[in-house]
């Protein structure tokens, strides 16, 4: 401690024993040491720990450390002058190949999958027979325009898949299709649907129907350069084959490229040549093509229709002829009309399934090709700084309030852990700096 | 620091009594430095002077740090080893035994690493031998029992001070203290080391 009395602190005067002052400070302190007493007696101090401690001595050095050292430095190559890898290191590259490997095991399979999933929705050549036995993700898929030009045919001649015949998505290769259907020609497939359709909806009987009424799905993903010209073409297009938009979405943004997003109902007679049209309005990324049979549950629903017609016929015939108690009419009546509300719903259902048949569903996105564009954006900068100062705060808040909701949520789970666990891990704790302070 | 006085007083005695300091007699014309750089471009015979020099310093630098004799000459010889695979890294900015001394602390606090885990998963003894297994003689029984009493900080800077002579700059670089720390903590450690050590010397005068 420095007093007016001893200028000099303790620290300084060890210094100067070490050696370890700047020479004016030494000198000064050198001049101190030589008058004060007490400085004198605690560089005695000093000197007497440095005397005791000089008392220990370590033995020599074993020679057995100097023949390896020296036979080491000798080596002709000296093993890791330069250590690149090590054998830990080598230990380390193992198990963080092994992890690796582990991951893409895992990430694979998922990869596969969702790349599978589209083709099985293709169509099956003409020139490739479908068996069961072979995987349809290896089939290339027919587009629409070679469906029409005699491909469905072959393929419905090939023999099916004994599968489910109500599956939602069922590729047109996995039909059975009767003879009949072999006849059909380019341009003619939906023709001849629906005319089997008509036919079925004649006959409104218990005949099983013969060839296929098939629901057609097509989904097409176009990009196109002129987003204006493709959309009134494609309006054209949609009028000059008699369809009609069931639902449009257009999205345009600034700075951003336009979305077009149709669903079309284009008749089935035409669906083909329409598809064709519509693909040639820009580049097609991305297309598919489902066909789902109805043909079972149309004759189911015909002669479901068939009998309650039937049934309602006999029950107002009873109305007329017999006669009976006030409680027996009206139990009559409600039973005609009952069955009248069946037979009106099966009639929709019947109207809905031939309206699929006979209008193919289109399912279009066109995308622009987008191009930068030079010039002021619609927004002032201004507000767009506004907007962004507002949104981040926004953001903020929102991350902070999920923040203490997650901490309400999980907290009393966490607390949990961390006593079970938590408690064992100090006691290790506390015992591993033990032991590491008594080595 | 350059303008440092040389440590006349207590380093004197020391050099009185030969054994107070591991410190090698660098007397030859070349420095540690110019060996290590001599000894990265392929003179094997420099590595050989570096290491008669510093060999009963550096084994001396474990021997006190690790009860152990058996792991001591091990991390010694391993230090050493260390030094001959990272030659070619050597860059003469700082002094060679300052960068000797990294090397020796990394492999120490590894050891006392391992050797804390196991003691602590696996309960295997620790490092306190019995002194007469150790075959140690009473001063360096009661040094070591003195200098464990330390605090473990105090206790380096102490011993990297009086044993292996590096000075206080030296030392804060080493253990990653300001200077006036290192100061203070060995001012500290010397004064409990003789509040230590005073009752000891005490009963030997009276038993003499």
């Amino acid at each position: 401690m420095i007093t007016a009395a001893h200028p000099v602190a303790a620290e300084q005067l060890m210094a100067l024993l070490d050696g370890e002052l700047p020479s004016d400070e030494a000198l000064a302190v050198s001049a101190h040491l030589e008058h004060c007493a007490e400085c004198a007696e605690l560089a005695g101090q000093f000197r007497g720990v440095s005397r005791s401690l000089a008392g220990w001595v370590v033995p020599e050095v074993p020679p057995a450390i100097e023949a390896n050292v020296i036979a080491q430095a000798a080596a002709p190559v000296k093993a890791g002058r330069a250590p690149i890898f090590r054998v830990s290191n080598w230990k380390l590259w193992a198990v963080g190949g092994a992890v690796a490997a582990g991951l893409l095991l895992l990430v694979l399979p998922s990869l596969f999958v969702s790349h599978k999933r589209p083709q099985m929705l293709m169509v099956q050549p003409a020139s490739q027979p479908y068996t069961a036995s072979q995987p349809v993700a290896q089939q290339p898929p027919l587009k629409l325009d070679q469906l029409a030009s005699g491909g469905f045919a072959a393929a419905t001649r090939a023999p099916g898949v004994a599968g489910d015949s109500n599956g939602l998505f069922h590729s047109v290769h996995e039909q059975s299709v009767p003879d009949e259907a072999v006849a059909l020609k380019a341009g003619t497939i939906g023709r001849a649907v629906n005319g089997r359709s008509d036919r079925l909806t004649s006959l409104d009987s218990s005949t099983t129907p013969t060839a296929p009424m098939i629901a057609r799905t097509v989904d097409l993903n176009i990009m196109v350069r002129d987003f204006p010209a493709a959309r009134t073409a494609l309006d054209a297009i949609v009028l000059r084959h008699h369809g009609y938009s069931a639902h449009l979405s257009a999205t345009t943004t600034d700075n951003a490229p336009r979305i077009l997003q149709d669903s079309l109902r284009i008749p089935s007679t035409e669906v083909a040549s329409a598809v064709s049209e519509i693909k040639s309005l820009g580049r097609v990324v991305g297309e598919s093509q489902s066909g789902e049979e109805v043909t079972q549950r149309h004759a189911d629903l015909a002669a479901r229709l068939q009998n309650s017609r039937e049934t309602e016929q006999r029950l107002r015939d009873i109305l007329a002829q017999r006669t009976g108690k006030i409680e027996d009419v009206l139990q009559v009546e409600e039973e005609i009309a009952r069955v009248r509300g069946e037979i009106e719903g099966m009639e929709s259902d019947q109207k809905t399934l031939e309206h699929r048949v006979d209008f193919a569903s289109v399912d279009l996105y066109l995308n622009e090709e987008y191009k930068e564009q030079f010039g002021t954006p619609s927004t002032p900068a201004s507000t767009r700084i506004g907007n962004a100062f507002v949104t981040g705060l926004r953001n903020a808040a929102s991350m902070l309030l999920g923040m203490v909701l997650f901490i309400e949520e999980a907290g009393p789970v966490v607390l949990i852990w961390l006593l079970i666990l938590g408690v064992p891990a100090l006691l290790v704790w506390r015992r591993y700096r033990r032991m590491r302070a008594r080595i | 620091m350059e303008d440092a006085l040389p440590a006349f007083v207590l380093h004197s005695e020391a050099s009185h009594s030969g054994t107070m300091n591991d410190a090698p007699a660098n007397s030859s014309v070349d420095s540690d430095e110019q060996l290590m750089l001599a000894f990265a471009r392929g003179a094997n015979g420099a590595f050989n002077t570096l290491f008669e020099r510093y060999r009963q310093p550096l084994f001396g630098f474990f021997r006190r740090r690790v009860a152990d004799p058996a792991h001591a000459e091990e991390l010694a010889q391993e230090t050493f080893l260390a030094v001959l695979r990272g030659a070619s890294r050597y860059q003469a900015t700082a002094l060679f035994r300052t960068w000797l001394y990294a090397i020796a602390f990394k492999i120490l606090r590894a050891h006392r690493r391992k050797a804390a885990f196991r003691a602590t998963f696996l309960g295997a003894p620790t490092e306190i031998p019995e002194p007469a297994a150790a075959g140690s003689l009473d001063v360096e029984v009661m040094m070591r029992q003195a200098v464990r009493a330390l605090d473990a900080i105090d206790r380096e800077v102490l011993l990297l001070r009086e044993f292996e002579q590096l000075s206080y700059a030296e030392i804060g670089s080493l253990l990653d203290l300001p200077l006036n720390t290192v100061r203070s903590r060995l001012f500290r450690a010397r004064m409990a080391l003789h509040a230590l050590l005073a009752p000891t010397a005490a009963n030997v005068k009276e038993a003499l």
